[in-house]
């Protein structure tokens, strides 16, 4: 079943990437113009969806429980981390990202506060004044 | 003589301080990524490319770094095959079937120190392979023209996973999602602004390393945590610290054997160390497993498949290295270096970068000595960092993965792309949808358009240019023989699956 909604999903796209494609104009003196790469693919890429749809595999096994949770809240944590990393400045930010990161893998919270205050420090340091990729120090609303 | 007098050219590079401590700290590193229960070459390759890049490391420095951390990885994947039964990456299954029992059987040292000594000589045959066809290649591929570096890519993308793969239908879908996720941005002749649906921040495209740190190390993360609750898996004692040296010998012939034929699978594009693994485990199984000891640790039984898979990554850098076609899922990542670099991999990087070629080379061949020495007596080292928890090392690999990305464009918009390859990439692994042609669609997309059009230009718009050359005919046959037995060998195993279901 999910390979059906998958092969759908993707089928769709391919129609709407070929067809899209056809707007981009030919320009001249190039033969093939910027239209035709994407159209060349977009067939055999619908077609292979085609497949997918009418001969789809067995079901793999996907969590559910408390695993996908788990990868829910990781995935959330990441994006998180991403967005807040130049608003809080790298320390601050990594410090709770590796230390919620900690407890999503099931340590405890001396423990996860421990290495995330390890690991920061020790990135930080590595990276800023070592390697001399700058980072960003300090909160944006301290700076 | 031309090539002793360049090979020597190669040392002189090779030896200078700083290559020689990026090739030891890369062979170390590797080594000890590789050992990590879950993480393959390619997740250790994806991980450090761009610490290559903050280091602002020279092309040639920085080639010789990463292709020591990928050949530290072949060696290191086997410890935790061999300690834990868990393999760190595909090639890696095949040495867990007779490395794990042996080392149950208390003879866990003696399994490493003959695995080590397999990767040894696989490797070393491969890198004298490399030194003697890859110059070879690079010649004949002069002659490439533009049809034919299509028919090229084609081949590539039809053979990527090839035989190996589960659905061959899936794995060309994947290679053609590559392709389609590479065209996105200002297209590079007309200046055409294609699916970047407005933003700015999509004119460059999708940088080929955001999407495979992505794809690969958080992808890693999501997989780990399906089984995060099953507890920690108990590690074998390793028994003598260092092990006898008839012990170390014992593969035999089956180590040269295990490396012929791995290199030939690593050399055909696309097929990489799995095949090589595989077949030469199988092929050694055949040839001396005459007492049926095979699967409960028979020393062959390690020796071959950890000789062949290391013979199969040496080999897989010929033809990235000649014709810019990675054979492997780990050389593919490496080649999305190069192009940062601003390299073009390819017949012309012979003549006009031998010190770059010569010196990788040479490397190679220090390396190799390097990782013997720290795989046999450093064993115990590694062996200890298996012990590491979980909750340390996996915020570790996701924060270098941030780090990485971060210090390539200082952006936090690529950050968010590289978390959504993550998920996209955890659902393709899911759905058994191989990942590495997706990356080598979104390597090579750019010059297989490039190609395209210049061929057309040459024709004035007649396609039959693109079947008119011997060489593009060749290959395009050769294409055609291999899908024909990816699909053969797929029906094959779908009915038997069937017969045997019902």
């Amino acid at each position: 079943m999910t390979d059906r909604i998958v092969g759908l999903f993707l089928l769709a796209i391919s129609i709407w990437y070929g067809v899209t494609a056809g707007d981009y104009e030919a320009s001249f003196g190039d033969p093939l113009g910027p239209a035709a790469f994407p159209v060349m693919l977009s067939v055999p890429a619908a077609i292979l969806s085609l497949v997918m749809i009418i001969r789809p595999d067995e079901e793999p096994a996907w969590v559910t429980g408390k695993p996908l949770l788990l990868q829910v809240a990781a995935v959330s944590l990441l994006l998180a981390y991403a967005g807040f990393l130049e608003v809080l400045g790298f320390p601050l930010a990594t410090f709770i990202a590796v230390a919620l990161f900690g407890r999503i893998l099931r340590s405890s919270w001396p423990k996860s506060i421990a290495s995330a205050a390890i690991m920061s420090a020790f990135l930080f340091l590595t990276f800023d004044k070592l390697l001399g990729l700058p980072l960003p120090l300090l909160p944006e609303f301290v700076s | 003589m031309d090539m002793l007098s360049a090979l020597a050219q190669g040392f002189a590079v090779a030896i200078t301080p700083t290559n020689l401590a990026l090739a030891l700290f890369g062979c170390f590193a590797g080594t000890l990524i590789g050992a990590l229960p879950g993480l393959g070459p390619v997740n250790g390759v994806a991980i450090l490319i761009p610490l290559a890049f903050s280091l602002g490391l020279e092309p040639t420095s920085a080639l010789i770094m990463l292709s020591c951390i990928y050949y530290g990885c072949m060696y290191g994947g086997r410890i935790s095959s061999i300690m834990l039964n868990i393999p760190g990456d595909e090639p890696a299954i095949m040495t867990t079937l007779d490395g794990y029992p042996m080392a149950r059987a208390g003879k866990a040292s003696e399994a490493l120190a003959i695995s080590a000594v397999a990767s040894f000589i696989g490797a070393t045959f491969a890198t004298i392979g490399l030194t003697l066809f890859a110059p070879l290649l690079a010649k004949a591929a002069i002659y490439f023209g533009p049809a034919d570096y299509f028919a090229l890519y084609v081949m590539a993308f039809a053979t990527i996973g090839g035989i190996t793969s589960v659905n061959p239908f899936k794995t060309l879908l994947a290679a053609f999602i590559g392709l389609m996720i590479a065209t996105v941005g200002l297209d590079p002749a007309t200046g055409t602004a294609r699916y970047t649906a407005g933003s700015f921040h999509l004119y460059d495209g999708f940088d080929p390393i955001v999407a495979i740190v992505g794809l690969f190390a958080i992808s890693e993360v999501l997989v780990y945590l399906e089984r995060v609750h099953q507890g920690e898996t108990k590690m074998v004692p390793l028994g003598r610290a260092l092990p006898r040296f008839k012990d170390m010998m014992s593969g035999g012939w089956a180590n040269l054997r295990g490396s012929v034929i791995g290199f030939v699978c690593g050399i055909l594009p696309g097929a990489g160390a799995s095949l090589g693994a595989f077949m030469s485990y199988i092929a050694e199984q055949r040839w001396s497993a005459k007492d049926g000891k095979f699967g409960q640790g028979d020393p062959r039984g390690i020796a071959a498949p950890e000789a062949g898979n290391n013979a199969a990554s040496g080999g897989a850098l010929i033809p990235m290295l000649t014709l810019g076609v990675p054979g492997s899922g780990t050389t593919a990542v490496m080649l999305a270096l190069l192009i940062s670099l601003n390299i073009q991999p390819g017949p012309l990087l012979f003549d006009r970068q031998p010190e770059l070629v010569w010196g990788l080379i040479a490397a190679l061949y220090l390396a190799n000595v390097a990782l013997l020495i720290m795989n046999i007596p450093m064993i115990g080292l590694f062996t200890r960092m298996l012990s590491m928890p979980q909750w340390v090392l996996m915020p570790f690999v996701v924060m270098v993965s941030f780090l990485g990305v971060y210090s390539i464009s200082h952006s936090t918009f690529d950050l968010f792309v590289m978390v959504g390859f993550g998920v996209i990439g955890y659902i393709l692994r899911m759905l058994g949808i191989s990942l590495v042609p997706v990356i080598l669609g979104l390597l090579l997309g750019a010059d297989m358009e490039n190609n395209l059009r210049r061929a057309l230009s040459i024709s004035n718009g007649d396609f039959q240019i693109l079947v008119s050359s011997p060489i593009a005919l060749t290959l395009y046959a050769i294409t055609a023989t291999m899908l024909g037995l990816a699909f053969l060998l797929a029906f094959r195993a779908r009915r038997r699956n069937r017969a045997a279901a019902g």
